[in-house]
Parts: C-alpha cells; sequence; structure tokens
C-alpha cells in the first residue's frame, strides 16, 4: 500500500478518479485503474470521497411509476430461479467437488498449468450436461455448478447465466491469501486463459458474488485464481474454481 | 437485507415496493425507452435476490447500493449499442410520472434531497455540467466524451473531477442525503 509521491510518478495521480466512480472508464483504462487504486491510499480515498456524489447522482433524475409487469416479471423469475434451484438440489446436481490432482499443489504449477487445466476440464466436461438446469432462453436462468479445489468441504460456486449476463456466486470460501485477490478468466477451447476485469473477494463468512465481464460466447471455462491485487495477465497460481460451461 | 441475504421472498417484495420507482426511474433516465428500462431493473433485482450477500451496510444504503447495481446494468446494455442508436426515439408518453402525494416524512425528505442534489449539479457550471450528465446519465467513456465534444481528454477529466468536488463540498456529505 502507498500513496503517490509526485516526485517519482509522473502521473497526475487521481486524474481517473471522477470518470471511475461515473461509470467513465473501461478496457484497458478501468483494468489500469483498479490495477492502480488497490496500491494508491490516495486514490482509494478520492474514489471513497466522489463516489458518495456519484451516487447522489442517481436521486435527481424525474421519478416515474415503475410498470407493474415488471414486477410481475421479476418475481417470476426469481420463483422460477427458486424452483429450479430447489429442483436441482434434490438432484444433487448443484454444489459438487472434485479433487485437484496431486501434482497441481507442486511448486512448479504454473510452469504446468495449462496441463492442470485440461486436466480438471475434462473432469468438469464430463459433469456439464448435468449441471444446465435449463434449455437456452433469453429470459430464463440457468445455473453452473463449479468446481471448487481444496477450498474446504463447505466451499462452493454457483455460476448464474442470464440473458447474456453472467455472474458467479461463492459461499464458504476462504479469504484470497495475504496481498492476493481472487481474478476471473475466461478460456476458450485449446486455449490459454483470459484474464478479465474481474476481481473479487469474500466477506468473514466466506460469501461474494462477482459479474463476470464480456461475452461468453466460445467460453468453454470460467476460471478463478488467486493474483496479486491490482489481476494478473496470466495466471500465477492454481485455480481454485472451474467452471464449465455447456457448449 | 439479512432475510433478501437468506433467500426470503417477502423480505424481497418489501425492498422491492420500496424502491422499484427509483430504480426505474433511473433505468429510464439512462435508456431512454420504457421496454429497455424494464430489462434493466428486473435485472438489477435479480441481482439484488441472487447476491444480497455482497451488500455492505457500512458502505451506504440500500438504495444507494441497488440504484449503483441499475446503473452498472444501464450502462452494460448502452454500450452493447441496443439503445444508443434509437434513444432520440423516447418512449415517453408510455410512462406515467410520479405524482403521488408525499406519504411519509422518508419521502418527503428524499423529495427535498433530491431536489437539493439538482440544485448543486445545475449550479455547476454547464461545461462540468455537461460532462458529468453524458458520463453518468449517457453512459459514455471519457474517451468519447472527449471525441464527442473535440477536447483533449485531460480537459475532460478535469472538468469531471472539478465539478464532482465542487458538488461534494457544496452537498457536504452526499452520503446523508441518499441514507
Amino acid at each position: 500500500m502507498s500513496a503517490c509521491d509526485p516526485m517519482s510518478d509522473p502521473r497526475d495521480c487521481g486524474a481517473d478518479a471522477a470518470g471511475y466512480v461515473l461509470g467513465a472508464l473501461e478496457g484497458v483504462d478501468l483494468q489500469r485503474f483498479r490495477r492502480h487504486v488497490a496500491e494508491c491510499v490516495v486514490c482509494r480515498d478520492e474514489v471513497a470521497t466522489l463516489q458518495t456524489v456519484a451516487d447522489a447522482l442517481a436521486m435527481t433524475v424525474p421519478q416515474l411509476r415503475a410498470p407493474g409487469a415488471v414486477k410481475r416479471h421479476t418475481l417470476a423469475r426469481i420463483r422460477e430461479a427458486s424452483s429450479k434451484a430447489a429442483t436441482s438440489d434434490r438432484a444433487r446436481w448443484l454444489h459438487w467437488n472434485v479433487r485437484r490432482p496431486a501434482f497441481a499443489s507442486s511448486p512448479s504449477f504454473p510452469t504446468r498449468r495449462m496441463l492442470t487445466a485440461a486436466a480438471l476440464l475434462a473432469v468438469v466436461a464430463t459433469a456439464a450436461g448435468a449441471v444446465e438446469l435449463a434449455p437456452r432462453s433469453t429470459t430464463e436462468i440457468r445455473a453452473v455448478s463449479a468446481a471448487v479445489i481444496d477450498q474446504g468441504q463447505l466451499a462452493r460456486a454457483v455460476l448464474h447465466l442470464d440473458s447474456g449476463h453472467a455472474e458467479l456466486v461463492v459461499s464458504h470460501m476462504p479469504a484470497a491469501p495475504s496481498g492476493r485477490i481472487y481474478q476471473v478468466w475466461l478460456q476458450h477451447p485449446g486455449e490459454a486463459p483470459k484474464p478479465t476485469s474481474a476481481l473479487f473477494g469474500v466477506t468473514s463468512n466466506g460469501a461474494g458474488a462477482v459479474d463476470v465481464p464480456g461475452s461468453l460466447t466460445g467460453v468453454s471455462v470460467v476460471l478463478v485464481t488467486p493474483e496479486p491485487l491490482g489481476g494478473s495477465q496470466v495466471p500465477t497460481h492454481a485455480p481454485v474454481i472451474l467452471a464449465a460451461l455447456p457448449s | 437485507m439479512v432475510l433478501v441475504s437468506a433467500r426470503d421472498a417477502r423480505a424481497f417484495e418489501t425492498i422491492y415496493d420500496r424502491h422499484e420507482n427509483a430504480a426505474f426511474s433511473l433505468a429510464y433516465r439512462m435508456c431512454g425507452r420504457r421496454a429497455m428500462a424494464e430489462e434493466v431493473v428486473q435485472e438489477a433485482f435479480l441481482s439484488l435476490w441472487r447476491s444480497g450477500a455482497r451488500y455492505d451496510r457500512a458502505r451506504g444504503s440500500v438504495r444507494s447500493w441497488l440504484l449503483g447495481v441499475v446503473h452498472h446494468r444501464a450502462i452494460d446494455v448502452l454500450r452493447a449499442g441496443v439503445v444508443r442508436e434509437a434513444r432520440d426515439v423516447s418512449d415517453d408518453k408510455m410512462v406515467e410520472r410520479l405524482e403521488a402525494p408525499e406519504r411519509t416524512e422518508v419521502e418527503v425528505a428524499r423529495r427535498d434531497e433530491a431536489s437539493q442534489v439538482r440544485g448543486v449539479l445545475g449550479e455547476l457550471p454547464s461545461e462540468q455540467r455537461h460532462v458529468i450528465e453524458l458520463a453518468y446519465f449517457g453512459g459514455f467513456t471519457q474517451t468519447e466524451i472527449a471525441e464527442m465534444l473535440a477536447l483533449p481528454i485531460g480537459t475532460v477529466k478535469g472538468r469531471m473531477r472539478l465539478g464532482l468536488t465542487k458538488m461534494r463540498i457544496a452537498l457536504g456529505d452526499p452520503a446523508d442525503v441518499v441514507a
């Protein structure tokens, strides 16, 4: 943790904080600022200060009455999702674990991580057909159980796919090791995992959730690894969560 | 919110009823189309249902947290390019302005506070207000705004920062305003 030093850092520290809280950063700029703010106490303070103003902007819009249909549709989708999740629980399709192969815990894992990922992918893909809860639809929610690897018996992870959005929800997940944060990766068949800007931590009871950015078209596996604060461009640690997406 | 985190449907409905109009109003202001705003609101509340545990009371009210989710969802829609081309064709006649009587002290206070924030925003120099509105309500990136206004990106960043800082000073602690 450090503050920006104008003598050694020629950037105008904090210049992107306003854009960040207004949602005006994206892509590389967003990733770069997130990495920076994780290390810079000045910018973190600036973000916290300006975020309250940005939040207040939401209150300035003319107030309209929400159409009643929105509530009906929302509640219907929740009932549908809850029903499917309950059915799935009974079928024990959700929340299953696989053991990480022993060689994956080797200190040299990063050099062999693609092999490990391939091995785990094969295991996860075997079960992929069993975790698709509903046919593809623009309105239905699908929940894909993820394999949680060596994070304790209770740790669970579920990937919710909903109308083009994906959200990873974890529970009973241990905190990332000191100085690290969980990062989400997307992997296409036969390719190395690609980094996303999705970084997340968990609460004291191990709960956490993160939106998975970008399109999942063609993605076969969503992975999570603990990475240095700010994230990495290539995985530096073995995956702790693997979610195989139905093809 | 504790009950919502535990997937209590009745608690969820209470939260929904309390904040649906504010959520829809923000989504409609950003998307400019009723159908798209409805979809954004549904997505935001579904996200609340699925991940209510993510809410941290120490970081603000449920309302501001939920509106933050709406804001991010709406930006996703805007950046997907579906809406921007069509936003000039507003279906404003199809939405109903909320003219309900102010029944509770909380509602009265919210209206007063919203009016205060609007006033402070309106007092900003137009060039600062413009970039803030393009970013927050229009969902444009600072790079897009710089191109749109033919300004150096540093100028856009500076105007955003100065405008928000002035608002922060004028409002005191806005977290109190929107609580």
